[in-house]
């Protein structure tokens, strides 16, 4: 019971709506080899990468904007938000369409993805807090750690990774400003 | 009877079951408007309609108390009724109004 | 039962005239005062009050009654109208825009602007108090029942029969009567209306009321025909006035014939008519009569019995003229009709494409009919929301008003444009940097009094507000004719801020900029206005965010002006469409001055200099394959798109021109807010989004870069 409470604490912390444990459903997707999980509630929908206007003057992380049915829509390249490199486009790579909200306002984020793979049911109690190192993340980005099939998932904290706030002043702080996305370890 | 609802149009429908039980069930029907904090043109309707029942039975409407707030509405205004215009005594047929202080018709 | 709506117009119509009563109050403080405009202050007032007492709104009822009191006096020339009464008149005016807000709310007024408005009202009693002693009784805090002066000829009769659902449609009959309460002493006596029925059918919610009342008040009928402005369609009014005779009355009874007895009743009961005048009256009605009174009858009868129709009449055609020639809208339904719109041209857009590539003549010949249409249905629908600025710029009236009475300075604002039509949603947001902006002319342009006389200027200063059209964008013009910015304080305080370096070489406009970086003032003392650093960078910054541009122009003899541009609308804009390597953007087509090939000939010429030689003028360019870092194969023809903004002239060199096309802007969002350059973006015909390029940032940055690169070099 102690343990729970503390676990759900560490959860609460680990950024907003972390603290609903009913079953929830999960996108699962692979970036760079890796698998990670959004939860499906803020995905509106997937579309194939195509139709991109690059937007000139802007960080790597933003790729440009694509026309969803008549609304212009930036899409991100997650890989290089993470500091990574740059995900180059294949047969397989998707735009997945995140519905995101800051200060009441909702807006529409397209996020670049090298291949989407299913929908998962992750219950709660499946699920650990993200540990502090070892993810090769910023621990504040993920909501936690999904555990499917006796590996681990992460389950990104979509309004962390989309702040649109956030991806403004990394890009006015240039290279530079891209340093503090990787983890310490 | 005591009235301790505001007599409005709000509240008119309610009401007026109960006020014609009053005057229809009482030998010497009365109401008490003391506890009635807001009255409109629907509750002063309601007294009128009250008066007229009472007359046609030959029964004589008191009324006993009444709030600041009735007693404002009514300073204005004199309740004759149209089926009897002038009284015996031909004196104003009017409830007057003022204050707590007894009222009758 | 929709209380609330009457409620919400009650609160529209009193802002209006609030609004009115402070262009007029505004005028007399400057020392023009005529009799029709003193009238309709009056009448201002008056409508607010009568309204207000029909929603038992006391508080307004009794403040607004002293000051219509004074404003009836003013009118009579009993007071005299002053500078100083107007200025009081101005703060009654603001407390009773408190007092109507307060009742919009439904909340409490603040105690301390209640406290407040006593203050007021104590003020102008003293007017009604010095100059009226006799005529009128005692106003003050309860000022809402006046003692008339009682007379043989302030009796009036009011008939009223109001409509069954009176009380559904959210009226309450007493509140009229309670109203006219406020006017003078009241006598009435309750009448059915409508004969009620038995108590079984008796819907307790319908109204079978009608009122007798007798009013003892100097007042005018259209005074009392105010009073039920509310429910005209509802109740059935008849008024006798004063000096009306029997006849008038036996008028008033024959227009109810079944009711004829009983109401005769009634005039006696309300001291309308004695009995004996009733009782001479009704066998006068019975035998026949002689020619002569028949013709005395029909005069007094007819004469306020026309006048009363006349004026129904009159009423009826205006009210009825007032709401065919306005609608009012709800600016959000306006929002989506635009949207939608902006959605068809990029749909017609797409409908030319196709047939463009089909070739099919007839079908391209329809897509340009249809596309003709669609663009005179966006001209409307954007004309729709256009407002000239005029109400805008005249609210500062008050504000130049008071803010000189603030600062002991003789300041008058003179506006010119005011039918200068812009964006609503561009007017509402102008509004407070513009406030600040003659706050601030006010302030620090503008001299003291002394000073001015001093220099040989008037020793009244003014702030002028302007307004234009140029070149797609409006200007908004703030001067004064003050003291000028000085460069030398300017600079020495951007120093001081670090903002710039001593060895710096600005050009005057350069240094008048730097009034706009945040944290800079140079007011030598604080004042109550302005002078604390904020305001200028946050002017700036919401009309940056309006996609306009400020600029200063500043000479010590004629003072300071400061221009603002803005776009004519935010919605749609004809563009014009260039290609650099695969990438499309749109160029503002009032913009765009001309094209011109960049020919191999001509590009060696420049000798990898950013500029051309266009007809003997030094023609700077931009290259934008460069400045937006596309790194595609460069086209085998460059162009040149010459563009102009501000009096700026500059060449954008780019691979294709690919011409006109309408655009419909969609704003991209928070994450492309620091891009310099770059406006928005739109969707073409095809489907894909191209960006629109931003051609005043573009011209900044462009400069910006040019001057560091000076400074690097140097």
């Amino acid at each position: 019971m102690q343990q729970a409470t503390a676990q759900s604490q560490q959860f609460a912390a680990g950024g907003p709506g972390a603290a609903s444990f009913e079953p929830q459903q999960y996108l699962t997707f692979v970036l760079g080899g890796e698998t990670f999980a959004i939860g499906i509630l803020r995905i509106k929908e997937i579309i194939e990468f195509a139709g991109l206007t690059t937007v000139p003057m802007m960080p790597t992380c933003i790729r440009g904007v694509i026309n969803l049915r008549g609304s212009v829509v930036p899409v991100l390249d997650l890989s290089a938000r993470f500091g990574r490199k740059s995900t180059e486009a294949t047969r397989r790579t998707c735009i997945v369409i995140v519905e995101v909200e800051a200060e009441g306002v909702h807006q529409d984020i397209g996020v670049i993805v090298d291949a989407v793979n299913e929908v998962l049911e992750i219950p709660g109690t499946e699920i650990e807090p993200a540990p502090s190192f070892g993810t090769k993340l910023r621990p504040d980005l993920i909501r936690g750690m999904g555990k499917v099939g006796g590996r681990f998932v992460i389950i990104l904290d979509t309004d962390r990774v989309l702040s649109t706030e956030e991806i403004v002043a990394v890009g006015d702080g240039g290279e530079a400003g891209r340093e503090p996305l990787q983890a310490a370890a | 009877m005591l009235i301790e609802q505001n007599m409005t149009i709000y509240t008119a429908a309610e009401l007026k079951p109960l006020i014609l039980a009053e005057v229809r069930g009482s030998e010497s029907p009365e109401f008490d408007l003391a506890a009635v904090s807001e009255i409109d043109s629907a509750g002063i309707q309601l007294l009128v309609l009250a008066r007229r029942e009472a007359r046609s039975a030959g029964r004589m409407l008191k009324i006993v108390g009444v709030s600041p707030a009735v007693s404002e509405s009514l300073s204005f205004i004199s309740l004759a009724a149209g089926t009897h215009m002038r009284r015996e005594d031909g004196a104003p047929d009017r409830i007057a109004a003022q204050g707590n202080g007894e009222a009758r018709t | 039962m929709n209380l609330d709506a009457a409620l919400e117009t009650y609160v529209v119509e009193s802002q209006e005239l609030l609004t009115q009563m402070e262009e007029s109050l505004l005028a007399f403080a400057q020392g023009s005062v005529d009799a029709e405009t003193i009238n309709a202050v009056f009448r201002a007032a008056h409508t607010i009050k009568g309204s207000a007492g029909l929603f038992g709104l006391d508080g307004i009822v009794g403040f607004t009654h002293t000051v219509e009191s004074v404003l009836d006096q003013v009118r009579d020339n009993t007071i005299p109208m002053s500078a100083e009464l107007a200025t009081l008149l101005l703060h009654c005016r603001d407390h009773m825009g408190h007092l109507v807000d307060a009742a919009a709310s439904g909340e409490e007024i603040d105690p301390e602007r209640a406290a407040e408005g006593a203050q007021w009202q104590g003020k102008l009693g003293k007017y009604l108090g010095k100059e009226v002693e006799t005529a009128t009784g005692k106003i003050g805090g309860e000022g809402a029942v006046a003692a008339f002066t009682k007379s043989a000829t302030d009796y009036w009769h009011i008939s009223l029969r109001f409509g069954v659902d009176v009380f559904r449609n959210g009226m309450d009959p007493l509140s009229f009567i309670r109203y006219l309460s406020t006017i003078g002493d009241i006598v009435a006596v309750i009448h059915y209306a409508h004969d009620m029925p038995p108590a079984d059918e008796m819907d307790p919610e319908s109204c079978y009321l009608g009122f007798e009342i007798g009013l003892r008040a100097a007042t005018d009928k259209a005074t009392i025909e105010s009073a039920f402005e509310f429910v005209r369609e509802d109740c059935r009014v008849s008024i006798v006035e004063p000096s009306s005779k029997v006849s008038d009355y036996l008028a008033l009874i024959k227009e109810l014939p079944d009711e004829e007895i009983r109401l005769g009743d009634i005039l006696v009961r309300c001291g309308a008519l004695t009995q004996h005048e009733l009782d001479a009256a009704i066998s006068l009605q019975t035998r026949p009569k002689l020619l002569g009174e028949i013709l005395i009858d029909q005069k007094a009868v007819l004469q306020p019995v026309i006048q009363a129709a006349l004026d129904k009449q009159k009423q009826v055609k205006e009210s009825k003229g007032h709401e065919s020639r306005f609608i009012r809208l709800d600016a959000e339904k306006l929002d989506i009709l635009i949207n939608r719109i902006g959605e068809l041209v990029i749909a017609g857009a797409g409908i030319s494409l196709s047939a463009k590539r089909a070739g099919a003549v007839e079908l391209l010949e329809a897509a340009a009919t249809l596309a003709t249409l669609v663009e005179d249905v966006r001209d409307s629908a954007l004309q729709l929301r256009m407002v000239p600025i005029g109400a805008t710029f005249n609210r500062f009236q008050r504000v130049v008003h008071d803010v000189s009475a603030e600062l002991g300075k003789d300041i008058a604002l003179s506006i010119s444009g005011a039918d200068t039509e812009m964006d609503k949603t561009m007017v509402d947001r102008i509004g407070d940097p513009l406030m600040h902006l003659i706050r601030n002319a006010m302030d620090h342009g503008i001299e003291p009094t002394a000073a001015r006389v001093a220099q040989g200027k008037s020793a009244k200063g003014t702030v002028r507000l302007n307004a234009y059209h140029d070149a797609g964008s409006i200007v908004i013009e703030v001067g004064d004719d003050g003291g000028g910015l000085k460069r030398e304080r300017i600079m020495a305080k951007a120093i001081e801020r670090g903002l710039v370096t001593a060895d710096q070489k600005l050009s005057d406009s350069e240094v008048y900029d730097i009034i706009f970086e945040p944290g800079f003032s140079t007011a030598a003392q604080i004042s109550n206005l302005s002078g604390r650093g904020v305001g200028m960078d946050v002017v700036k910054r919401s009309i940056t965010d309006l996609r306009g541009t400020v600029e200063v122009e500043s000479s010590e003899a004629a003072g300071t002006t400061i221009r603002i541009r803005l776009p004519l609308t935010l919605a749609i804009i004809d563009g014009f469409l260039v290609g650099v390597g695969k990438s499309v953007f749109v160029v503002p087509l009032d913009m765009v001055e001309e094209c011109i090939e960049l020919t191999p000939a001509s590009r060696e010429e420049t000798k990898g200099r950013d500029f051309v030689n266009l007809r003997g003028k030094v023609l700077p360019f931009i290259q934008a394959r460069k400045l937006f870092g596309i790194d595609d194969v460069r086209g085998r023809r460059e162009n040149i798109l010459v563009v102009r903004y501000a009096g700026q002239r500059a060449g954008l060199v780019v691979d294709e021109l690919m011409g006109e096309a309408q655009t419909v802007i969609k704003p991209l969002g928070k994450l492309f807010q620091a891009v310099k350059g770059i406006g928005g973006s739109t969707i073409l015909g095809d489907g894909r989004v191209a960006l629109i390029l931003d051609v005043p940032g573009l011209l900044q940055h462009v400069h910006r870069e040019a001057i560091d690169g000076v400074l690097k070099a140097a």
